[in-house]
């Protein structure tokens, strides 16, 4: 565990959610808590403490009326983390730590407004490595997004996000999908569609080393997952291209996902509260 | 036939080494998240094959290097234009003299200058003969057998250019010079060349053994006769009385090598140009086919094999030190 509590996150929905427990979030759900809404009559309402007297006596047809108030309930937040190779590749910065961090400040969070937090950690299909449902015990939620070590990553591709979005059951959640998304093409998309029906936050991990490559030199790269080589000359006009080509993918990025909320990118390092503007920001 | 051979071929059982760059490379491996953030790029792909050459190379040719490759020495054969020449050059004191029969001074040459002259320039040439040399005064002197050894050669000219002694014994200077042309090798065109200022009677038995060996030996016989001013011509024939060949034996000695039954022609020359233009027409006529064998010795390859390593290597450390370091991390590995 770390020594010092995590930092708080502040997090709000897009739209009202449907959910039993109550919590912090607008919902769908009418009831006798939380904000006015409108009267209805007795009949529809049966909710005797929730009689609108002066209603009630205004009414020619003698009719009981019944306050309605919108209630405030209780959302999942799930952080579905890639556990593929790559994310323990050690650039400016390690991306399963910043991942972790991320985790972390959302399984302390979560539970501190009510909200359930669960962990899913994804690599190849049918695998999943790390798995906690959604729980609204901040100690099991904060042990589980602390198990997310250099460690696990040993995926060979990212599919799993696929695969494990059925572990996520129907309720509309908020899900932080947090990894590096350098994928195959293709797998975004559907990952994405996989995801639709809840409320999805692309946390992009971006190592500012992968950014802004040298620019003389010769590097011999291997590939954290397939482990394919090459050689590559760097020269200004190669870096040129290669920025070109990054900025393309977070560029691509963002038009995938912006039905949605933006993804969010994190370049070496996590900032919470600007974290928490951007999700407060929908 | 020439054959590739090692001091110590035991070493390449190490070879399968040679293929160890084509799995490892010379540069440090980063890993990266992703190879497909990498732009394609060509040149870099050339320089990933040149690199995994060199290093094969320098593998392969320190091998090889220290296995000591040689060339083995062999005899070679070779087809060259020329024939089988043997020089038979008169070193009686006569041909110390210019070719007005005085002692030489100034810029002249003497008899056995200039002729050695032409003999070298001719030797010299783009011919490839097989000589031999013999000079003769008294007695004869094996000077060169036939070889093709040009400096052989060359060296044996300069030797009869200088100044010689004694009288002209023709008779037996032929008889040495033909038994230099070994039987065996009847193949070859032969030529017998022979340079003199003057002749003497030739023996009556040793003419017999003569003509026989000449038949035996099938040479073309040239003479180069170098007349000096005042003496007779060849052909002059003198009055009656005084053609004997105690008293003309140029003109007797020419029409002995006529009673050969071999081809033969006799150049009269009385200046250094007319010797050239003697030799310049042997040149003409003895251009035939000729093979002949050399000792090709035994040569080490290790140099440039070497070379080649070397050169491979600096290629690699050249790749080396254009290599980007890995930033060093904070608070170590994670």
């Amino acid at each position: 565990m770390t020594p010092s509590a995590p930092p708080e996150i502040v997090y709000r929905l897009r739209e009202r959610i449907h959910s039993h427990m109550a919590g912090a979030h607008p919902s769908a759900a009418l009831g006798g808590y939380g904000r006015f809404h409108d009267q209805t009559t007795f009949l529809r309402h049966p909710d005797a403490r929730r009689i609108d007297l002066r209603a009630s006596l205004r009414d020619p047809f003698e009719d009981i009326h019944v306050r309605r108030f919108a209630e405030r309930r209780a959302a999942d937040v799930y952080a579905v983390v890639d556990l593929s190779a790559s994310m323990a590749v050690a650039g400016a910065c390690v991306k399963i730590e910043l991942a972790r961090t991320v985790a972390l400040a959302l399984a302390w969070s979560a539970p501190g407004v009510g909200d359930r937090f669960g962990l899913i950690g994804c690599a190849e299909r049918e695998r999943s490595p790390v798995f906690q449902p959604a729980t609204r015990a901040r100690a099991v939620a904060l042990r589980a997004a602390d198990s997310l070590r250099a460690e696990l990553c040993a995926g060979r591709a990212a599919d799993g996000f696929v695969a494990t979005a059925g572990l996520l059951g129907q309720r509309r959640s908020l899900v932080f999908l947090i990894s590096d998304f350098r994928w195959p093409p293709g797998l975004v998309e559907s990952v994405l569609g996989r995801y639709a029906a809840h409320d999805v936050v692309a946390v992009v991990l971006v190592d500012s080393e992968e950014e802004n490559p040298p620019d003389w030199g010769l590097m011999a790269l291997a590939d954290s997952e397939s482990g394919e080589r090459r050689l590559v000359f760097m020269r200004p006009a190669l870096r040129r291209r290669w920025a070109e080509r990054e900025q393309e993918r977070q560029a691509r990025l963002a038009f995938l996902a912006g039905r949605g909320r933006p993804p969010i990118f994190l370049r070496d390092r996590f900032d919470p509260a600007d974290f928490s503007r951007r999700l407060l920001a929908v | 036939m020439i054959a590739l051979g090692f001091d110590t071929p035991d070493i390449f059982w190490l070879a399968p080494l040679a293929a160890a760059p084509l799995a490892f490379s010379p540069l440090r491996i980063r890993k990266t998240a992703a190879i497909a953030a990498v732009p394609e790029d060509r040149l870099s792909a050339a320089i990933a094959v040149v690199l995994r050459i060199a290093g094969c190379a320098a593998i392969a040719a320190l091998l090889v290097g220290v296995a000591g490759p040689y060339r083995t020495g062999a005899l070679v054969d070779h087809i060259g234009e020329g024939a089988e020449i043997v020089f038979l050059i008169d070193r009686s004191a006569s041909m110390n003299e210019n070719f007005a029969g005085r002692a030489p001074s100034g810029d002249e040459q003497s008899k056995a200058r200039a002729a050695t002259q032409v003999l070298r320039d001719f030797v010299a040439g783009p011919r490839k003969d097989l000589a031999g040399v013999v000079g003769f005064s008294t007695s004869p002197m094996l000077v060169v057998p036939i070889t093709d050894r040009r400096e052989a050669i060359q060296a044996a000219f300069a030797a009869a250019a200088r100044p010689g002694l004694d009288h002209t014994n023709i008779g037996r200077g032929l008889a040495m010079a033909l038994a230099m042309f070994r039987a065996d090798e009847s193949g070859r065109s032969r030529a017998l060349v022979l340079v003199s200022d003057g002749a003497a009677v030739i023996d009556p038995h040793l003419q017999t053994d003569l003509r026989a060996d000449f038949k035996k030996a099938g040479v073309r016989l040239y003479w180069l006769f170098l007349r000096t001013e005042g003496n007779a011509r060849l052909h002059d024939i003198p009055e009656s009385g005084a053609d004997t060949p105690q008293a003309a034996p140029e003109r007797h000695l020419d029409l002995f090598f006529q009673s050969l039954g071999q081809p033969y022609r006799a150049f009269e020359a009385e200046s250094p140009e007319q010797v050239h233009a003697a030799v310049e027409q042997i040149d003409r006529l003895e251009r035939r086919p000729v093979l002949f064998t050399e000792i090709a010795p035994r040569q080490d390859l290790s140099t440039p094999v070497f070379t080649l390593a070397v050169l491979a290597i600096l290629v690699l450390t050249l790749a080396k030190l254009a290599e980007i370091p890995a930033p060093v991390r904070r608070g170590g590995a994670s």
